[in-house]
């Protein structure tokens, strides 16, 4: 049976407000993926060099780390664009 | 229940007057004496053979010699455990054993240090005296400073973790929960305080080393520096004092031990630096060296004339 007029224009409006939704928390997205690996560098950034914490501190939560662990690996995948994607978020053209 | 730490260049007696202090306070008082130095005398000292566990030596006496390298082990297998547990499905593919690695990961030995100080002080409450017989200074230090400066480590993560969990919340609020039928892995973060497994953590952590710190810091313990009259021991302990009044520790003691005829003067020289430099309201006992004491094999090095028990 096909969709109603009523039943279509509520599917476009829902699209329509999470589009909108979507876009105002682009940058809080961004946010929290950059600090989810600010957090994650701090705790094994003796991996790649930097300064540690007590290595048992992050020993005792790696185990919790897996989401973090990712971001890091996603973050080190597109460093090389950066810029881009920030254009991206903020629509720059 | 009271605590000492006994610390000090290598080779100045700590372990002797550590065990001395311990012989004399056990004639009215429950003592146990543990030795955390990787180099162990204790059980030469005492002239007994010890084990990783506490074994009595007289009616008010315990005494234990600590294997760091078996407490660092346990430590890793217990974390290599939980590893193990939470990434199950590796199981699957038999890969569990590449955690195994973090078996060598630096650092560790300070912390079994620690965990094995806490787990005496927690076990030992039945005791009216704990003593430490700790390893050379460069080592003391470190671990003693591990509290205070996972304190601040974990404060700051908890921090970060903190505005993570607010803006996931931002995101939640927006977002809306999911649909029927949705599945969308942003959304299932947890936002809550109490749902984090991290921040659980960290708190856990952050509650275990203040109370700790509080301990160390706190009246019922105490921290006697033993030298010998030459001036390695003296700088090497002056550096002792500025480090534990850096980290707020309290220097209760200063003992100068191996005094003869011939360094007596520099004895004198050496005390009246420290005290007049650093610590003016700390007493000073001064323990003679015995010479003959290397020939008598028979004799307790434990049992020395000098009170050490008065000043504390």
């Amino acid at each position: 049976m096909n969709p109603s007029f009523s039943e279509k224009m509520k599917h476009i409006l829902e699209g329509f407000l999470t589009g909108r939704k979507e876009s105002v928390i682009a940058l809080t997205c961004k946010e929290v993926q950059e600090l989810e690996n600010i957090f994650s560098l701090l705790l094994l950034g003796s991996f790649v060099g930097f300064p540690a914490p007590p290595t048992f501190l992050a020993v005792e939560l790696l185990p919790y780390m897996e989401r973090e662990m990712q971001v890091l690996q996603y973050r080190a995948d597109t460093s090389g664009d950066m810029l881009a994607e920030l254009c991206g978020i903020l629509g720059v053209d | 229940m009271r605590v000492i730490f006994y610390t000090g260049k290598g080779g100045v007696g700590k372990s002797t007057m550590a065990a001395a202090t311990a012989f004399q306070l056990s004639k009215n008082n429950s003592v146990l004496i543990t030795s955390l130095d990787p180099a162990h005398n204790l059980g030469d000292i005492f002239g007994v053979t010890l084990k990783d566990k506490r074994t009595k030596f007289a009616h008010n006496l315990f005494l234990a010699e600590v294997d760091l390298q078996k407490r660092s082990r346990e430590y890793l297998e217990r974390e290599i455990d939980v590893l193990t547990r939470t990434y199950s499905y590796l199981r699957a593919l038999n890969l569990e054993n590449y955690f195994n690695v973090l078996k060598y990961s630096p650092g560790i030995e300070e912390y079994a240090l620690l965990t094995c100080i806490e787990e005496t002080v927690r076990n030992g409450t039945d005791f009216d005296y704990l003593i430490f017989d700790t390893p050379p200074t460069g080592l003391t230090l470190r671990f003693l400073a591990l509290p205070r400066v996972t304190i601040t480590w974990i404060e700051r993560l908890m921090k970060i973790r903190r505005q993570i969990l607010d803006k996931r919340y931002t995101i939640q609020k927006v977002r809306g929960g999911p649909k029927e039928g949705e599945k969308n892995p942003e959304i299932k973060l947890k936002y809550e305080e109490g749902d984090d497994d991290v921040l659980n953590r960290l708190k856990a952590l952050d509650e275990n080393y203040k109370s700790l710190n509080r301990f160390l810091q706190g009246e019922d313990c105490s921290v006697i520096i033993v030298f010998n009259p030459d001036l390695l021991a003296l700088r090497e302990s002056e550096r002792l004092i500025e480090g534990l009044r850096d980290l707020g520790l309290p220097l209760r003691l200063l003992i100068d031990n191996k005094v003869t005829g011939d360094n007596l003067e520099t004895a004198g020289e050496v005390e009246k630096s420290l005290v007049e430099g650093f610590g003016k309201d700390i007493p000073v006992r001064r323990v003679a060296l015995a010479a003959t004491i290397a020939c008598q094999l028979g004799r307790c090095l434990y049992d020395i004339p000098e009170d050490l028990v008065s000043a504390l």
